[in-house]
């Protein structure tokens, strides 16, 4: 046996370094789970992070209903088609404040570093789905302008930009190194 | 025992918290920046792991900003925090059980130069990450991080004289396993 010199067990314990860095940022998980939590958010972040059911479902389901709704004679759209339906479908944006964007990004580079781990078809499945939302999206916008009151439009407009964020939020939660579950 | 003074952190940045209990992420992130090491060192070093100390940081920072409302500034924000994340680690500890034992337990941790020539101080981080659970968790947070036994105690959910008596066995366990004759 022996005895430390100098110092005490205690005193070698008491001298360990208190701080340690993570070997990788883990602030962009944590930022997006702070944008889909409660109370504390925004009111359209607070929307933006209301988890909604399967994003490629949701997707998919937006995307028939436009459909659906792309059969309608022009004549009709173009009746309602108004003045004041482009500022009604700037009222459905997506929060553009510079701490919502920012943190919005940052889910996005996790969310791309991620995609890039995973095996090519699955990566396949994901971007599929990631256009359907995007093009449903697009479509959903193109239809609020022409029926600004239509509340089932009003919901499919914010489902598509939930639906990505909560896509973007599932690819880099399901990514994380897991501890064995037994 | 001569405990270290784990509230030594630079001073409390209240300007930074105040703006997080009302909402402001960005302050938030820079108390992350600001305290991150230190959860991530004080969660690797109860779990012995290093995915699951980034995912009980993780889980403290999101559980932090949930309750920054009901921080009272009764103790410091560090503080605060600390115990937060040993919740976090406790918790996580009662949905999975961790094989320790299979994978390297001191993983993660840097290399450390010991400074007084002592007994390295790797040496000494990896003792620790061997001990049993119970004993490394309150090694830790009294001996380490400077908690009280009775703060130890409360966070840990045991008797104030069982913490006591773990540290002891901690203490008996790791001068044998470092061949060091005990004091």
């Amino acid at each position: 046996m022996k005895e430390l010199p100098a110092k005490s067990l205690d005193d070698e314990i008491a001298a360990l370094r208190l701080d340690i860095q993570p070997p990788r940022n883990l602030w962009p998980g944590i930022a997006g789970r702070l944008h889909r939590s409660s109370s504390r958010t925004r009111p359209m972040a607070l929307a933006a992070a209301a988890a909604l059911a399967g994003a490629c479902v949701a997707g998919t389901i937006s995307w028939a209903v436009l459909q659906g709704r792309a059969a309608r004679p022009p004549a009709q759209a173009s009746v309602r088609a108004a003045p004041q339906a482009a500022a009604r479908t700037a009222d459905f944006d997506e929060p553009s404040t510079p701490r919502y964007v920012a943190a919005r990004d940052s889910l996005e580079v996790s969310f791309r570093e991620r995609l890039a781990l995973l095996d090519p078809a699955t990566r396949a499945r994901i971007e599929a789905s990631l256009a359907v939302i995007r093009h449903a999206h697009e479509d959903i916008r193109k239809a609020l302008a022409a029926d600004p009151a239509s509340p089932v439009l009003e919901q499919l407009w914010q489902s598509t930009w939930h639906d990505e964020l909560d896509l973007y939020e599932r690819v880099v939660r399901s990514t994380q190194p897991t501890v064995t579950r037994t | 025992m001569q405990l270290p003074d784990a509230m030594d952190a630079p001073a409390e940045p209240s300007g930074l918290i105040a703006a997080a209990v009302h909402g402001d992420i960005s302050a938030f992130e820079q108390l992350y920046r600001q305290f991150s090491p230190r959860v991530y060192a004080l969660c690797l070093r109860l779990t012995g792991q290093r995915e699951a100390a980034e995912d009980c940081t993780q889980e403290s920072f999101v559980a932090a900003w949930r309750a920054l409302a009901g921080f009272e500034r009764r103790s410091r924000f560090s503080t605060w925090l600390h115990r937060i994340a040993v919740h976090a680690v406790l918790a996580r500890r009662r949905g999975l059980r961790v094989r320790y034992e299979v994978e390297e337990p001191a993983s993660g941790l840097p290399d450390m130069a010991d400074p007084a020539g002592g007994a390295p101080a790797l040496d000494l981080e990896r003792a620790i990450a061997r001990l049993p659970e119970g004993a490394r968790h309150v090694l830790v947070l009294v001996g380490i991080y400077g908690f009280s036994h009775s703060e130890a105690a409360e966070s840990l959910g045991i008797a104030e004289g069982t913490c006591k008596a773990q540290l002891h066995r901690a203490r008996g366990l790791l001068c044998a396993a470092l061949g060091l004759e005990e004091a």
